[in-house]
């Protein structure tokens, strides 16, 4: 059931209990989780924070916990599965489930007693209502009555021996089969539109801050941390431009109202405390921490509009920095070092140049944190450092390891494993923008007919970044970015993209990936994950749909070609 | 020379300067106690030669037997105290209880004693916070350190099993995980290194 006030049926509930947090891998979920860490230190709740990657490590977690713990809060994962059934906890166990994929399962919405939703129910849901879905008991008995008189005609049959009751319950039996049989369809139909399409909702980052906003113990730590849990979604384009508008304003709000005492002059902030400021800023990846050169060659936007992958793409780079003037060796150094008066107008002098250039959205809407003298780190540059750190792929650090480092790079006290994160999305960029590269410059993406495709090699450098789903994604969409830019097929512009990379040599697996298609209006709905598993059951393939992202799944190298095929006479 | 085996024994406990103990040096002690009763004998026989022979001239000898006896007890004194200080501050960084390895160093004399100065401090908490008989006491052994809250956010560093709390909760403590726990169960995982202190 969903939660309609987050304060009295969940935090006064939990106030003096201790808690099992399960906390997924994803940007959003780590930044909710440290988010409600600073309300139960406020309130001093005991928990216990436990990492989990997939639908396996979940189980796990909860059968470790499950006799210690009553309540149990999931975070970015659980909504879109049977729960109780998945797990099949004892009675007294409550979950409280904040995630943002949806569509949300209905045995989770409809679930009175075991499963509470930290989700709004205007949250753009659709679910189906509860009498289209579930019938009252009665009729299933009629069903089994509906069996009995069915058995109980056949010996008629063979008596040839017309009784008129036996008539009547005949007909009548057959009605109530058809209206099951309608009702039954009615409904599959029903759940199936609703279940087909995978996609997001708002930020669990932001719901959490809404709860600690109606504490009134929210602080500008956790503002922060939701502004970069939305940022992650649009980051890893998990929502649509729209959403992220509009949430982007009601985060403003918040921000303004955390900024109001500033304005005075005699009682200025010191230097070192935090101040969140709403920035209209470029869209190039990491470009305060890099040099604008690198940034433009490896953020996506700019890299797929200029084609920097061809020649002529290198050419029409150069003519666009030399159109705003700015000399080559300064843009080729790091941008803190750069002239103070080229600096200043930066912004305003690259929108202009760029509307020229055919890039209508060089800068969107975000919002960027100041502390102290050095530290200006914009909230898109936290996103890509802790996903580098979340998703490093490091021979002896198991999954667990990189999350506890990736929640510590989200603290302000943190700044040393910050920069290390962002250094390694920098070169997580940098390989992403040369695989895009190499792909299309080698033609390895196929058109298949209902979606493209493209696998990496094993030899491909770098391919061991792109085993782990949140980079391959990030490297799926560049990809499809591209591709669209590049290619003079109409056709295939509108194609969804699949891609496979390998995932662990020795066990013969590789990780595929499936996005939606491309374009300005994109919903950014997804219907990879149902097609996977039809897909996987008719070939009886070896998959493993561990990821909580449906569209993610490992599968066994063997099986790839006869799975492929399955896929293509599936969505054709 | 005279003493030498004594001032080994004071150079022992001095080369492990930061409170750690040695095995307690038997063989060391015994060594000094036979040379005190060695000395003490020439002693002995040589001032009734003098008194009865009227021999002045071994007076010397004997002040300087005399100054090594007075010598060496210094030193074995000075042993023995400097070790059983150590022993009372193991009470206050183990707890009551001393890992097997510690044990093993004491003489059993110095256990006994550990015993007593254990009982005299218990004696001593539970009379605090309340004088009458069935008052709640206070562990004084508890936040060496003025806390700055009640709990603390630890963070697992190796699979450890299970911890109980007080009240009789079970949290498993698995590699990796985090947990916001009561200040004062987690000091002693803190300082074997199982768990470690998060400062966010």
């Amino acid at each position: 059931m969903f939660i309609t006030d987050i304060r009295k049926d969940f935090y006064e509930v939990v106030a003096n209990q201790r808690v099992a947090l399960l906390v997924a891998s994803d940007i959003d979920a780590l930044c909710a989780c440290k988010i409600l860490q600073a309300l139960f230190h406020c309130d001093q709740i005991q928990y216990t924070l436990v990492p989990v990657t997939g639908w396996q490590d979940l189980g796990t977690a909860f059968l470790e916990h499950k006799e210690q713990f009553r309540y149990f809060v999931l975070i970015n994962c659980g909504a879109n599965v049977d729960l109780l059934e998945m797990l099949q906890p004892d009675d007294d166990s409550i979950f409280f489930i904040c995630d943002t994929h949806r569509p949300v399962d209905v045995v989770n919405v409809y679930n009175d007693t075991q499963i509470k939703l930290l989700i709004k129910q205007d949250d753009d849901l659709g679910v189906p209502s509860y009498d289209d879905i579930f019938r009252d008991d009665d009729d299933e008995e009629g069903d089994d009555s509906g069996n009995e008189s069915d058995e109980g005609s056949e010996p008629s049959g063979k008596r040839r021996r017309f009784d008129e009751q036996y008539l009547v319950l005949l007909i009548l039996s057959t009605m109530t089969e058809l209206m099951l049989m309608f009702h039954l369809f009615h409904r599959r139909e029903i759940l199936f539109d609703y279940e087909q399409y995978e996609y997001h909702g708002t930020s669990a980052a932001m719901m959490f801050f809404e709860l600690a906003w109606v504490l009134t113990k929210d602080t500008k730590d956790m503002l922060w941390w939701a502004v970069i849990g939305l940022t992650d979604q649009w980051v890893h384009d998990k929502i649509t431009h729209m959403k992220y508008v509009t949430d982007i304003a009601t985060m403003q709000r918040h921000v303004s109202r955390h900024n109001h005492r500033n304005e005075d002059e005699e009682n200025s902030l010191s230097i070192d405390c935090m101040r969140i400021s709403f920035e209209y800023d470029l869209r190039l990846t990491l470009y305060q921490h890099w040099s604008l050169y690198e940034s433009i060659c490896n953020s996506c936007y700019t890299s797929c509009s200029f084609k920097l992958w061809t020649l002529n793409g290198q050419k029409k780079l150069q003519e666009f920095l030399a159109d705003m003037g700015l000399p080559l060796k300064q843009v080729r150094q790091k941008f803190n070092s750069m002239d103070m008066s080229i600096k200043e107008n930066l912004r305003d002098v690259i929108e202009e140049s760029s509307n020229k250039y055919g890039m209508k959205d060089i800068r969107i809407q975000t919002f960027g944190v100041h502390f102290g003298f050095k530290n200006r780190f914009l909230a898109s540059d936290m996103v890509h450092a802790a996903a580098a750190l979340l998703e490093s792929a490091e021979k002896d650090e198991s999954n667990s390891d990189n999350f506890i480092k990736a929640l510590d790079a989200l603290s302000r006290s943190n700044l040393e494993r910050l920069h290390s994160g962002i250094d390694l999305a920098k070169k997580k960029l940098m390989a992403v923008q040369q695989t895009v590269a190499s792909c299309i410059c080698t033609n390895l993406i196929l058109s298949q007919g209902p979606f493209l495709y493209c696998y990496l090699m094993e030899g491909t450098p770098d391919v061991k970044l792109f085993s782990k789903p949140m980079a391959l994604t990030l490297l799926c969409k560049y990809l499809l970015k591209a591709f669209v830019h590049s290619t003079r097929n109409k056709r295939c512009r509108l194609l969804p993209l699949i891609m496979a990379a390998p995932k662990d040599v020795d066990k013969g697996t590789v990780i595929v990936v499936g996005i939606p298609p491309e374009s300005e209006t994109s919903d950014k709905k997804n219907f990879f994950g149902r097609a996977f598993e039809k897909a996987a059951e008719s070939t009886s393939s070896r998959t493993l749909h561990d990821h909580f992202d449906t569209s993610i799944i490992e599968l066994k190298s063997e099986d790839r070609s006869k799975f492929l095929d399955a896929l293509i006479t599936l969505l054709s | 020379m005279f003493c030498e085996k004594a001032v080994e024994l004071i150079r022992e406990l001095h080369r492990m300067s930061d409170g750690q103990l040695p095995a307690f040096n038997e063989d060391g002690l015994r060594q000094v106690l036979q040379e005190m009763e060695a000395l003490y004998e020439q002693n002995q026989s040589d001032v009734n030669e003098a008194k009865t022979d009227g021999r002045s001239d071994l007076i010397p000898s004997i002040k300087l037997r005399h100054c090594c006896l007075l010598r060496n007890q210094r030193c074995i004194t000075a042993y023995l105290y400097d070790r059983l200080l150590r022993i009372r501050a193991l009470r206050w960084e183990y707890g009551s209880v001393l890992p097997a390895n510690v044990r093993f160093q004491l003489s059993a004399e110095e256990l006994q004693w550990f015993g007593r100065y254990k009982k005299s401090l218990s004696c001593f908490m539970r009379s605090l916070g309340g004088a009458e008989a069935g008052g709640e006491g206070l562990d004084i052994t508890q936040d060496m350190k003025p806390p700055k809250s009640l709990y603390i956010q630890v963070r697992c560093l190796e699979d450890h099993g299970e911890l109980e709390i007080d009240d009789g909760t079970v949290i498993l403590l698995k590699k990796n995980s985090q947990h916001f726990l009561p200040r004062w169960k987690c000091e002693q995982l803190i300082r074997q290194g199982v768990l470690e202190h998060v400062v966010s």
